[in-house]
């Protein structure tokens, strides 16, 4: 291990955008050591604030989650330019470069297509201003899960009993998309955006086991903007094969205001939000699809013996607390027995297996149809 | 013995000068002889004349003449009646004739000396080259012979008093050309040295001169001769067969000091051979490497960075043929085997006007042309690789053949790496290199030369690379007239690669990549009179490249075809330079290329919007250019100057100044060069690159030239050069450009240089400091590096100390140490990671803003030869070497990589341990 650059630098990282429509909701924190193993650090107790040019200021609070600022629902001036002005609590203040607002165009549709390989997930979109031109997108996207296991038992007071409160039968489990999706239109002589595959599944993906549901979401970008993102892309996604191309650096747009030897990284642009949703069901799927469970290391499932290892087997209390009690991430499913129908001890899955709410929530979402 | 030589020289030199004089009062002869017994005919002419013959009546007893003659000349009358016999004759002040037979006793008159006039324009030949007796043991009779010899050449009506004699230098046993070897005279000093067909040309005022001859690895010898007209003089010089006295530069002796030439790095192999490597075997590159103001990123890299030049800027020619990779093995080995090789020419500064097409350097590799008078063979065994050599005459002393070949034979070196990739790889390389001349007549000869390496190598048991350089040229030379030759040169290189992947049968893929070039060249030597060397020539080059393609490999590969498009253009230039020797201190040479490119079609070119960033958002329109259709022209003049001024007999001072353009860039945004890396024309969106270099140096021999010292110090600045956009896609890019920036760079620094390279303890140390500083600061911010501000480049070290030592225990022991110590290479490394949209990313420094370590390095070799008896069935070598003697693990790179979720750093080194070779090497 080379020495790490033990920069004492922690820039400011200012992750989000100011909503034209809506309410603005922007992340600060700070970038860290690269051997850290920790989140990153939240950038708590800031004035933020998105300001008009020449004109007035809507200030930003924080809320219960630390580090992140939201704003009041707002409908800012489409013809004028915005910025977000930061004051840390060390007095430092860092501003986004004044951009103008983009308003985004509504999303067509979402579709998707079934082939041969698996699903594609489309977006379509089209400006008949041909204003828009740069186009970024974001999903959330939703999924039921049901475990395959519902244990029957749970080990309580040092013993195995049936169990009191069963596990909750479904689940819904949410991921925000990861990698950089942009697009362009300027090659085209209208502003359209056709069939941008903005999610893509193999036929065996999990999430279509029942239901799931797909938000996109859209985002008009300036030119400059969308640079800053393909260059993020290609520099933190597009990286790390063979051929590895040399590492530069990527700010963005926001700059200190009063300190020079300071950097902030991310990009603030100014621009509304279209969103779609739509739901897919395995029923409308390919039969033919060996869609997994996501279960599927869960089955068969363990079996914890309570005779064995022979002669003499341990006392069974300090079986079933070695593998069930505190620190266990197992759980009892049933028991089982030998021929002479004598129990010999219980399968077992790990918490994993049976609860779901390790993969997600029980609360059923509010737009779940 | 020696005095008897000068005694015997001084009469020579006496009869020739009195000749002369005879010539006035030359009697004439009539009668018929018809097969007349030569004593019966030698009586017949005393009679008719005051002539008195001298033969031995033994030599003659087997000559008889038939001449019919009425009152003609005796010198003609003589002249015709022993043509076409192994006699000749000479003539002194006091009417005695000398007639003896074949070169020994034959003293300065050969028959041809009136023959010049009966042929016209065709130049005298002194005959010299068919007498050395075939039992001549060592050091000949024949060199003695010749050395004692006074050669007289030419008729004697001059025009202008001005006379050219040419000729080859030739080694004696093998017939093959001696290249830069120079031949002198010191008073009145005029001097030339021999091309690379050991052809020299020498224009001088008539008169008597002792010409010295000198050359790397061959015996020091002199010819006398008396020019009186336009002449030939074939010389033959013996090779030295110690190699371990006097090893190297003898012929440049002075050089340093009073040739024209600066920057300029010449190797032989013997110098080459001196050098530890680190698999035991002599590499041509690594040693280059050695030199003042040559870098490399690192250890396992064969790329060259000239005086701060990109590793694309050189132009590496064997035997006329553009190589497109060197190397063999990720750049571990250099692909040319050194067995084959003659010398090995680096250009820095002032680059001769004949070539072109680079910015930095030219690395000419010259080959032996084979041994012209016998069979003979020689090869090595060494730890990675063996090879073997064998060359011959097909028709004595006319054409000969050498054919090279080279393999390795293990995987055994890729499992003693410290990285674990790497041991999991397996590697084969072979080359092989063929070269045939012949000498059609006198005046035409013809070389062929063909070469091929290939490598295969499979990369941690999933990608197998598979790579060839295939090369062939034949060289037509034609002499004119001594002041006039010619080299007409077609040449053909073809790069290509072949990455295959077959582990997911689902991902299995071929990417190919190929680049053919097919080339014509003129080039003509003139020399008008002693005060001008003029070269000029024309040349054109097409080029042929097929970009990239990925296709799917086997059936059940999902992978979709994608081909890009073809690249054609054609380089085409004209040259003409002159040296010009204004006295015997002030020189200047003036030289002017003119190049111009055309890209052709068929090709979609894209057009950009201007003043925005190029991506493919900013495409505004597609141009569909036909077949043979002209999308792009450049073209420019290309200075070429250099001038030098002699201070004294020992210090000198020179000065060049040089342009070079370079339409083909090699795209790499690695930091090592990698076989993978392709080659792209200049085309409607790609400018050419364009270099301008000052440079200055002074120039000091000390001891009789036995210690040289030199500092050069240059300033370069290179246009539009190749960078890259940050995270840039090189490979199956079809819009290439969009990823491309035009770069600025500069790079200054010293080069101090001593060298001695005689005597026991010989070798050289230079101390660099050198910078080499890139600025990207067109276009839009974005595509700016570093704020638009200079930084360094990969390979900018400033300060570098090289020490090659050789010391000679005796003539059969011998051990070289190499010492290098340079500042560590720059590298961008991670400062922080940060959380942006939704995905942990990596905060990289400004580009290049870190160094890895500084490195240094140890290596020490034993050369232990065979005994020293000339005949012997083989003559064989040992090499012991230990590569990075003190094991010192100098970081290659230091690169952080996301693994489970952390970022994790590694430190790189590719010899991080001392390596023991031993090397058997052989000759017959």
């Amino acid at each position: 291990m080379p020495d790490a650059i033990s920069s004492t630098k922690r820039y400011l990282v200012v992750d989000g955008f100011i909503n034209s429509r809506g309410i603005t909701t922007i992340k600060l924190s700070r970038t860290y050591d690269i051997s850290s193993s920790t989140t990153s650090p939240v950038e708590t107790l800031a004035t933020v604030s998105i300001e008009e040019e020449g004109g007035q200021r809507y200030l930003l609070r924080e809320g219960s989650t630390k580090g992140t600022y939201t704003s009041a629902n707002l409908a800012l001036n489409t013809i004028k330019n915005y910025r977000l002005l930061i004051r840390t609590t060390a007095g430092k203040e860092y501003a986004s470069d004044y951009t103008p607002v983009k308003t985004t165009p509504p999303i067509d549709n979402v579709t998707w297509h079934p082939t041969d390989t698996g699903l594609g997930i489309y977006v379509n979109s089209h400006d008949d201003a041909n204003a828009t031109q740069y186009y970024k997108w974001e999903y959330e996207e939703t999924w039921e899960i049901i475990p395959l296991l519902s244990p029957q038992l749970e080990y309580k007071n040092s013993i195995i009993q049936e169990i009191t409160t069963l596990f909750p039968k479904v689940c819904w489990s949410t991921a925000q998309s990861t990698d950089i999706k942009i697009s362009s239109t300027t090659r085209l002589t209208r502003d359209v955006v056709s069939d941008y595959l903005l999610r893509s599944f193999s036929t065996t993906a999990n999430q279509f086991r029942y239901k799931y549901s797909i938000l996109a979401k859209q985002y008009a970008l300036t030119p400059e903007e969308y640079n800053y993102w393909a260059l993020l892309k290609k520099n933190t996604e597009n990286i790390g094969t063979l051929f590895d191309p040399l590492p530069a650096q990527i700010t963005g747009n926001v700059h200190p205001l009063n300190d020079e030897a300071e950097l902030a990284l991310g990009y603030v642009g100014v621009r509304s939000v279209e969103e779609k949703r739509i739901f897919i069901s395995r029923s409308e799927l390919p039969a033919n699809w060996n869609v997994l469970t996501g279960y599927e290391v869960c089955v068969p499932p363990d079996t914890i013996y309570i005779d064995r290892p022979k002669p003499p087997p341990p006392p069974v209390a300090d079986i079933l607390r070695s593998a069930f009690g505190l620190g266990s991430s197992s759980w009892p499913l049933a028991p089982v027995y030998d021929g002479s129908n004598t129990l010999i001890g219980y399968t077992s899955a790990t918490l994993d297996c049976v609860d779901c709410r390790r993969r997600g929530t029980a609360v059923r979402p509010s737009f779940w149809q | 013995m020696k005095h008897l030589y000068s005694w015997f020289v001084f009469l020579l030199f006496l009869l020739a000068s009195l000749t002369s004089n005879g010539q006035q009062a030359e009697k004439t002869i009539s009668g018929n002889f018809s097969h007349v017994p030569f004593e019966q005919f030698a009586s017949q002419l005393e009679a008719q004349t005051k002539l008195r013959f001298y033969f031995n009546p033994a030599a003659v007893d087997s000559l008889f003449i038939t001449l019919q003659a009425q009152d003609v000349p005796v010198r003609t009358a003589l002249e015709r009646a022993l043509q076409n016999t192994p006699f000749h004759f000479a003539i002194d002040d006091e009417n005695r004739v000398f007639v003896t037979a074949g070169v020994t006793l034959e003293p300065s008159l050969p028959d041809s000396f009136f023959r010049s006039e009966r042929e016209g324009n065709l130049a005298n030949n002194a005959r010299t080259t068919e007498k050395a007796p075939a039992s001549a043991p060592g050091r000949s009779r024949y060199v003695r012979e010749a050395e004692a010899k006074l050669y007289e050449i030419g008729s004697g009506s001059v025009r202008g008093g001005k006379v050219t004699l040419a000729g080859h230098i030739r080694e004696l046993k093998s017939g093959e050309p001696v290249i830069g070897a120079t031949i002198y005279s010191e008073a009145p000093s005029v001097g030339t040295s021999t091309d690379q067909f050991g052809y020299y040309s020498l224009t001088v005022p008539a008169g008597r001169y002792d010409l010295k001859i000198r050359g790397i690895g061959i015996k020091n010898t002199r010819r006398q001769v008396i020019l009186q007209g336009d002449g030939k003089l074939e010389i033959e010089v013996e090779e030295d067969i110690t190699p371990l006295k006097e090893v190297v530069i003898e012929a440049e002796k002075d050089k340093n000091v009073s040739g024209m030439q600066m920057g300029l790095e010449k190797l032989d192999i013997k110098t080459l051979r001196q050098v530890p490597t680190a698999f035991g075997e002599t590499d041509i590159l690594r040693v280059v490497l050695t030199l003042p103001g040559v870098k490399s990123v690192g250890e396992g890299s064969t790329g060259l960075n000239v005086r701060g030049g990109a590793t694309d800027q050189n132009l590496i020619l064997f035997n006329g043929t553009t190589i497109y990779n060197p190397s063999h093995l990720f750049g571990f080995f250099s692909a040319f085997n050194p067995d084959i090789l003659q010398s090995v020419e680096l250009y820095k500064s002032a680059i001769p006007a004949k070539y072109g097409g680079r910015l930095s350097s030219v690395l000419e590799i010259k080959t032996r042309e084979g041994n012209k008078k016998k069979f003979s063979g020689s090869g090595g065994i060494g730890p990675l690789t063996s090879r073997i050599t064998f060359e011959g005459p097909i028709i004595k002393d006319k054409s000969a053949f050498i054919i090279s070949a080279r393999t390795s034979y293990s995987d055994w070196i890729l499992h003693r790496l410290s990285n674990n990739s790497f041991r999991q790889s397996a590697a084969s390389f072979y080359d092989i290199s063929a070269n045939i001349s012949h000498q059609l007549n006198e005046k035409n000869s013809l070389y062929l030369t063909g070469y091929l390496s290939a490598d295969r190598f499979r990369l941690a048991s999933d990608t197998t690379y598979q790579y060839r350089n295939q090369t062939a040229s034949l060289k037509w030379q034609h002499n004119f007239n001594n002041k006039l030759y010619s080299v007409l040169t077609g040449a053909y290189s073809h790069y290509a690669y072949d990455i295959t992947s077959e582990k997911n049968p689902v991902n299995a893929s071929r990417l190919k990549y190929g680049i053919k070039q097919t080339s014509l060249q003129a080039d003509f030597s003139y020399f008008p009179s002693s005060k001008h060397t003029v070269d000029f020539g024309v040349s054109s080059l097409v080029y042929n490249i097929s970009p990239g393609s990925l296709t799917p490999n086997g059936e059940n590969s999902l992978i979709a075809p994608d081909i890009l498009a073809r690249e054609q253009a054609v380089e085409s230039a004209i040259y003409a330079s002159d040296r010009i020797d204004f006295t015997q201190r002030l020189s200047l040479s003036l030289g002017l290329r003119y190049s111009l490119f055309n890209a052709l079609g068929p090709r979609d070119v894209y057009q950009y919007t201007p003043g925005v960033s190029r991506t493919e958002t900013s495409i505004m329109d597609t141009v569909r250019y036909g077949s043979g259709k002209v999308l792009a022209t450049y073209h420019g003049p290309e200075y070429r100057m250099s001038l030098r001024y002699g201070l004294t007999d020992n210090s000198s001072v020179k000065a060049s100044y040089n342009r070079t353009r370079q339409y083909i860039h090699q795209l790499s945004n690695t930091a090592s060069v990698s076989p993978a890396d392709i080659w792209k024309l200049s085309d409607a969106n790609i400018r050419p690159q364009v270099g301008d270099q000052y440079s200055i140096g002074y120039y000091h021999n000390f001891r009789a030239n036995t210690i040289e010292a030199s500092v050069e110090t240059y300033y370069k600045s290179l246009h539009d050069f190749v960078d890259y956009k940050s995270g840039a896609t090189l490979i199956l890019n079809h819009h290439i450009e969009t990823d491309i920036v035009n770069a600025q760079g500069k790079a200054y620094g010293v080069e101090v240089l001593v060298k001695k390279l005689t005597g026991k303890i010989n070798g050289w140390v230079s101390y660099t400091y050198s910078r080499s500083l890139v600025r990207v600061n067109a276009g839009t911010p974005a595509d700016r590096i570093n704020g638009g501000r200079y930084y360094p480049s990969n390979f900018d070290k400033p300060h570098d100390f090289t020490l090659i030592g050789n010391y000679r225990f005796s003539r059969r022991f011998s051990s070289s140490l190499n010492f290098t110590y340079s500042t560590g290479r720059p590298i961008t490394l991670p400062l922080a990671k940060y959380y942006i949209a939704n995905s942990l990313r990596v905060y990289y420094s400004d580009r290049n803003a870190y160094r890895v370590p500084d490195y240094y390095r140890a290596d020490l070799a034993l050369n232990i030869e065979g005994n020293h008896k000339v005949k012997k069935l083989a003559h064989s070598s040992w090499t012991l070497g230990v590569y990075n003697l003190t094991g010192r693990q100098n970081p290659y790179s230091v690169y952080f990589k996301s693994e489970n979720g952390q970022i994790r750093g590694y430190k790189l080194s590719i010899f991080g341990r001392p390596i023991p070779t031993l090397t058997y090497n052989f000759k017959f």
